[in-house]
């Protein structure tokens, strides 16, 4: 892989070592400045106030992205790393790279604007909100780092690290608020994340020393020849399924995905879910003709699981009440389908080639689609002031991509439909665009419950003025939107503010701040803040929104750049495509907007660039496989649409019996149902077991004292025995005089007596 | 030439020990430069001998005792991996123990242990035989004593106690293998490893009993499971003996000893065909599951780390017991980055109940912001020992892991996971206490002040040794793969020694 092939770009190629290393450095480094911060902070508490989320920071993933797109193809070894480091660039990775990059990117942008209320607490001298914000800045950068190093590895040691680091880093960001439930959601985060990092551990390690290997294909090899490969690819399947959602070890995603700040949200569920996806195409041994039968009962129940999870998160999904958990459920539902494909890759190694090119399009439609959708309800939440047809066609518009009716979705679902025609899987196909139905079902749920609170927050906005909207600010130090905080404290008896002082209520702001000891402070920085937060910025291009229309028009555009990464493209048809909004700058954008919206959107893009775009996506495909893919990812034609859009339709329809089914005859479905599932029994279970595991190592810490208290006993009697001797001993010394006197008398007399009878001497 | 530096490497410390107890009490001034200087004289010579070595010089030293029988001081690349490590942490221990005990009674009856017990340690890993090895032994066994029982309070005498009495148990158990083996023998050089394979078949019962006589004797020091007893009561000595007990001297004597039974007395393959590998891995295997699962039950910090050691040690046993280059050089690795990682918690722990009064875990919310650099450093030593990488602990658990494999035995790679899930469900609690939960009052309020008018969080001569060790157990993982780091430096011995089979 050390030879050079030319970026898919007129532009030169950039040499790749210092990308990378810049790519994976840049972020540390901003991790470095934002330590520094922290560890000044207690030494000068009057340092002006420090802008955290500043655009440094959110430049941290830029050097990914210029890595994604004029980055050479190549690797880069570091011998003295690890155990031998090993980073590549390739057309897959370019892919994940780019989307992934992109994502953090944006929601970086949007995490400025949604902590804004925070960073003004923290600027008026708040030091748990500046805690709490140090913390997210720190542990943001961190995480993305080990989301870009798994990417980029493709020795197992990095691979592992990346994967390692960005699974713990992001434990700081689940549990932000720090409520109780973000603590419940972190502690479910951290269980499975843990019990998925022995699995991957022991696989890795299995895998490894079985086949000697350094290297992820390397170690694919292994898997595929190894007697005992099929242990190893379990092992693996199910450590990295704890990161992709598979159905059963689930459980982190619904509980995790609602308590983290939006943001936040976005990127576990956009970008790091499909770390356990690139962790599958990175170890198993796909469409490697060597695995023939031997791997096809992992397959079969690869497949099971997710089409099980597939519907069972749909089901479960529509019965939340929050919409990021329905959001989370539906997150579970697609990483179903995505398994569904890897496992046919087991199933059909020879299909693999053209099932791996949509597995990674549909993991970048699905990851830029849901990252839209998650930011889209903080907009929904504290809504810019737009007209509400606007606001909410462009909500509604990855919600329909995702369900498979509109740009990337659309073109996922006609993909995987004539791929799996190909490969004579009929019946499957029908189960996904079954499956697209409850895709439909959970984006109207989640749609429904954003109407919901965002109808009740409009009523709140109009009934109060402007001023008690201000007061509530300082309880945004627990949670910064104002417009969540009033929905929240409907039922707020279910939360336990961290901070006595801040007894959440809607009161003025004289209580509060004489409650608060930086009173005095606040007053003095009151005006600042106000200008300074979240909602009250209410431009176009306020972070918030900007970034949430970069993220959708990036996910709707997918088709379109997606293919240009990835494979040779002629030049000359670049002029064809929108604008490329990887490297898009802030200045041009209002103009660009609708541009990018119409060509992601309406217009198709010419037939050469599509017939392009599936050479791009299919590049490595030979013979018949070619041909077949070419087909596969063009726009489809006018006459498939009715047997594409069918479930979308259903899934309408369904949406709304179901909705006045519930809210008729089980409107208490939601609280049977929890986020979560079976998180609740399970932790019931443990907490027994923990209690039989406490008795039981009592147990053996009281054997053992007992043991020992036997042991010390024998060595007392030991010692009396001993002192018994002495005793005796010393009764002996003291009587010797005595006893040898009564023995030289009794001596003395046995002469006597003897001499009585005759003369003691001859 | 060549016997003179192994001899002013142990004089370094020995010397030392002398002086100090000669010096008055009050001499502090005087008693740190000479331990400073002391230690880094140590450093340079042991840094020295392993240029030397590299270059192929011998060096090595003999002094009859009676016919057949010497006292043995020879340099080989094992022993200079021991060496090294003792030199390195005595250094940042000794600093650390100055900033420990300042203004404490009985400092010069301390130091003066120290350095002996430092010496004791430098003897072991320069012994040439096994008689050598136990007098040493025997010598680091009573210079830990007074140690141990420094503070003397009813509860440290009695730790100390009990940790006389396993250990001059363990010393007789070896007294009489010594013997024996010496009986059917004669004197045994390490290096000269078929001396009792070619003693022949009728005498091969006679060995195996005798070997694990011998591992009793050592697994006291290693705390293997059931001889692990002391360790975790003797957790009431001060912070640096705890490092120095866990980390440096006694733990990783028998661990060492332990090294030299298979590998030098018996040699590799012999103990192999004797069967005795087997055990040694069942007895680890053990060893580290049960000392993780006792180290989840305890409230305490010290005791808690004291459980972790138990387990940890044992991965080098574990190594050891594993049969091929992998897992040797797995051992030798985490010989060194055991003690690197270890004496770094131990440090913070020694930071927390010296600056915050804390010794209970959960009297550690929130100190994080108080005491950051040292729970920074905790950290880092805690992911270490969870396997996390970039920290060499994770170094470690891959070639363990390989090794397992390589050995054929895969069903090890099972007790690695739940070495690792264990691991993490006790310290990642800790962290998780350390860094996102609210401290009492809200701050600094009901924490006593910094002691010194400084910008530190303590004592610099606390906080930089366990900066510096973590920063190296830190180090040493994330670029395992220059020429000398304890990786590479494993490596190198068991290319050198034993693949040479």
């Amino acid at each position: 892989m050390t030879e050079l092939s030319l970026a898919p770009f007129s532009l030169a190629p950039l040499p790749l070592a210092p990308l990378l290393i810049a790519t994976l450095l840049w972020p540390l480094l901003l991790g470095l400045r934002t330590l520094l911060q922290a560890l000044i902070a207690p030494v000068r508490p009057r340092l002006s106030p420090v802008w955290l989320l500043d655009w440094l920071w959110i430049s941290a993933p830029w050097p990914a992205l210029a890595l994604a797109v004029l980055g050479a193809d190549g690797s880069l070894r570091l011998d003295a790393w690890l155990l031998g480091g090993h980073w590549e660039l390739d057309a897959q990775r370019r892919l994940l790279l780019a989307f992934t990059a992109l994502l953090w990117g944006l929601a970086g942008g949007y995490a400025r604007g949604y902590l804004a209320a925070e960073q003004a607490w923290a600027a008026a001298g708040d030091r748990d909100a500046r805690g709490r914000l140090l913390r997210f800045a720190l542990f943001w950068l961190l995480t993305l780092c080990g989301n870009l190093l798994l990417l980029l590895a493709e020795d197992i040691a990095s691979f592992y690290l990346g994967f390692a680091l960005m699974t713990f880093a992001a434990y700081p960001l689940v549990i932000h608020s720090g409520r109780r439930e973000a603590r419940i959601g972190g502690l479910a985060y951290l269980v499975l994340a843990v019990l998925g990092e022995g699995m991957i551990l022991a696989g890795l390690l299995w895998g490894a020393g079985t086949g000697s290997a350094l290297t992820l294909s390397q170690l694919r090899a292994t898997l595929a020849t190894a007697e005992m490969g099929l242990w190893m690819g379990l092992l693996l399947w199910l450590g990295f399924g704890v990161k992709a959602g598979v159905i059963g070890l689930h459980l982190w995603l619904p509980l995790a995905h609602p308590v983290a700040p939006t943001p936040a949200s976005a990127v576990l569920s956009g970008a790091m879910i499909k770390a356990g996806l690139v962790g599958w195409l990175s170890t198993l041994p796909l469409g490697m003709s060597a695995v023939d039968g031997r791997f096809e009962g992992l397959g079969l129940v690869m497949l099971a699981a997710g089409l099980i999870g597939a519907f069972a998160a749909a089901l479960l999904g529509v019965a939340q009440r929050q919409p990021k958990a329905v959001l989370a459920y539906s997150s579970v539902s697609q990483m179903g389908l995505i398994a569904v494909l890897v496992a046919l890759g087991l199933l059909q190694p020879s299909h693999w080639p053209a099932l791996s090119a949509l597995a990674l399009f549909f993991a970048a439609h699905h990851g830029l689609s849901k990252g839209a959708l998650f930011l889209g309800v903080g907009i929904s939440e504290q809504a810019p002031r737009w007209p509400a047809w606007l606001l909410w066609t462009l909500l509604t518009l990855p919600a329909l991509s995702l369900a498979g009716a509109l740009g990337s979705g659309l073109i996922t679902k006609w993909g995987a439909k004539t791929l799996l025609e190909a490969a004579n899987e009929k019946t499957l196909a029908f189960w996904l665009s079954l499956a697209a139905v409850g895709t439909t079902l959970l984006m109207a749920r989640t749609l429904w419950l954003q109407w919901k609170r965002w109808r009740e927050t409009g009523k709140m906005g109009l009934t109060s003025s402007r001023e008690p909207r201000a007061s509530q600010r300082p309880i945004a130090s627990s949670e910064p939107n104002p417009a969540a905080r009033a929905s929240d404290a409907l039922n707020m008896s279910a939360f336990k503010p961290p901070h006595a002082s801040l007894k959440l209520q809607t009161d003025l702001s004289s209580s509060i701040s004489q409650s608060q000891s930086q009173s005095q402070n606040w007053n003095q920085n009151r005006s600042h803040r106000l200008a300074l937060t979240g909602a009250d910025d209410q431009r176009l291009l306020a972070p918030m929104p900007l970034a949430w229309l970069l993220t959708m028009i990036a996910a709707l555009s997918l088709p379109c750049w997606g293919g240009w990464l990835t494979g040779d493209f002629p030049a000359g048809l670049t002029d064809g495509l929108p604008l490329d909004l990887a490297d898009e700058a802030d200045d041009k954008l209002g103009d660009d907007l609708s541009d990018g919206l119409e060509d992601g959107l309406v217009s198709e893009p010419p037939s050469e660039a599509s017939a392009g775009l599936s050479g791009g996506l299919s590049g490595d495909l030979e013979g018949m496989h070619s041909g077949q893919c070419a087909s596969g990812f063009a726009w489809p034609p006018l006459s498939a649409l009715p047997a594409l859009l069918w479930p979308v339709g259903l899934g309408l329809l369904l949406a709304v019996i179901f909705g006045w089914g519930l809210r008729r005859f089980a409107p208490r479905l939601s609280s049977w149902l929890p986020a979560g599932d079976l998180w609740w029994p399970l932790t019931a279970c443990s907490h027994w077991l923990w209690r039989l595991g406490r008795r039981l190592l009592r147990w053996l810490g009281a054997g053992q004292a007992a043991w020992i208290t036997w042991w010390n006993a024998r060595e007392r009697d030991g010692l009396r025995g001993l002192d018994t001797l002495i005793g005796a001993e010393d009764w002996l010394r003291r009587q010797l005089p005595l006893l040898l006197m009564a023995v030289a008398l009794g001596l003395a007399a046995a002469l006597l007596l003897s001499a009585a009878h005759r003369p003691p001497w001859p | 030439m060549s016997a003179l530096l192994p001899l002013a490497t142990l004089a370094s410390s020995l010397l030392t020990a002398v002086v100090i107890f000669l010096l008055p009490e009050l001499a502090v001034r005087t008693r740190t430069a000479l331990n400073l200087a002391a230690a880094l004289i140590k450093l340079v010579l042991v840094i020295g001998m392993a240029w030397g070595l590299t270059r192929g010089q011998v060096y090595a030293f003999e002094l009859p005792v009676v016919e057949g029988l010497s006292m043995v001081l020879q340099v080989d690349a094992l022993g200079l991996t021991f060496a090294g490590l003792s030199s390195l942490l005595w250094l940042f221990t000794t600093i650390y123990a100055i900033g420990y005990l300042e203004g404490s009674p009985n400092r010069r009856r301390f130091f003066g242990f120290f350095s002996l017990c430092v010496a004791s340690t430098l003897g072991i890993s320069l012994a040439g035989n096994l008689f050598t090895l136990l007098i040493f032994y025997e010598l680091l066994t009573l210079s830990t004593y007074p140690l141990v029982a420094h503070r003397g309070t009813p509860q440290a005498l009695a730790a100390a106690t009990v940790y006389l009495r396993y250990t001059l148990s363990a010393g007789l158990a070896l007294m009489i293998g010594l013997v024996a083996l010496q009986v059917l023998a004669g004197d045994l050089r390490f290096g000269q490893r078929e001396v009792l394979a070619a003693l022949g078949a009728e005498h091969e019962a006679v060995l195996v009993a005798l070997f694990w006589l011998l591992l009793l004797g050592f697994g006291v020091k290693a705390a293997l499971v059931p001889l692990h007893g002391w360790l975790p009561r003797a957790m009431v000595a001060p912070a640096p003996v705890s490092a120095l007990l866990h980390a440096v001297a006694v733990v990783k004597a028998g661990a060492f000893g332990i090294i030299r039974l298979v590998y030098d007395v018996y040699g590799i393959g012999f103990s192999a065909a004797l069967g005795l590998l087997d055990g040694l891995v069942l007895i680890a295997c053990v060893t580290i599951v049960y000392g993780s699962l006792r180290a989840l039950t305890q409230q305490e910090l010290k005791p808690r780390l004291a459980f972790s050691t138990v387990s940890q040690v044992s991965y080098i046993v574990l190594g050891i017991g594993l049969f091929g280059p992998l897992g040797t050089i797995a051992a030798l690795a985490h010989l060194l980055h055991q003690g690197l990682m270890k004496v770094t918690l131990f440090f913070c722990a020694g930071n927390y109940a010296e600056e915050l009064g804390i010794h209970r875990i959960d009297e550690l919310d929130g100190v994080g912001r108080r005491m950051p650099l040292s729970s920074l450093a905790f950290t880092i030593g805690a992911l270490g020992m969870i396997g996390m990488p970039p920290v060499v602990g994770f170094i470690s658990k891959w070639m363990l892991g390989m090794g397992a494999v390589q050995a054929e035995r895969p069903w090890v790679i099972a007790v690695l996971v739940a070495s690792t899930l264990l691991n993490a469900a006790y310290f990642l609690p800790i962290l998780n206490r350390l860094w996102f939960r609210p401290g009492p009052g809200q701050g600094i309020g009901a924490w006593p002040a910094a002691r010194a008018p400084s910008r530190l969080e303590t004592s610099a001569w606390l906080l930089l040794p366990a900066l510096a060790t973590a920063l190296l157990s830190l180090l040493a993982g994330m670029f395992a793969g220059l020429p000398f780091s304890p990786l590479q430096w494993a490596t190198r011995v068991v290319d050198q020694t034993y693949l040479a089979l």
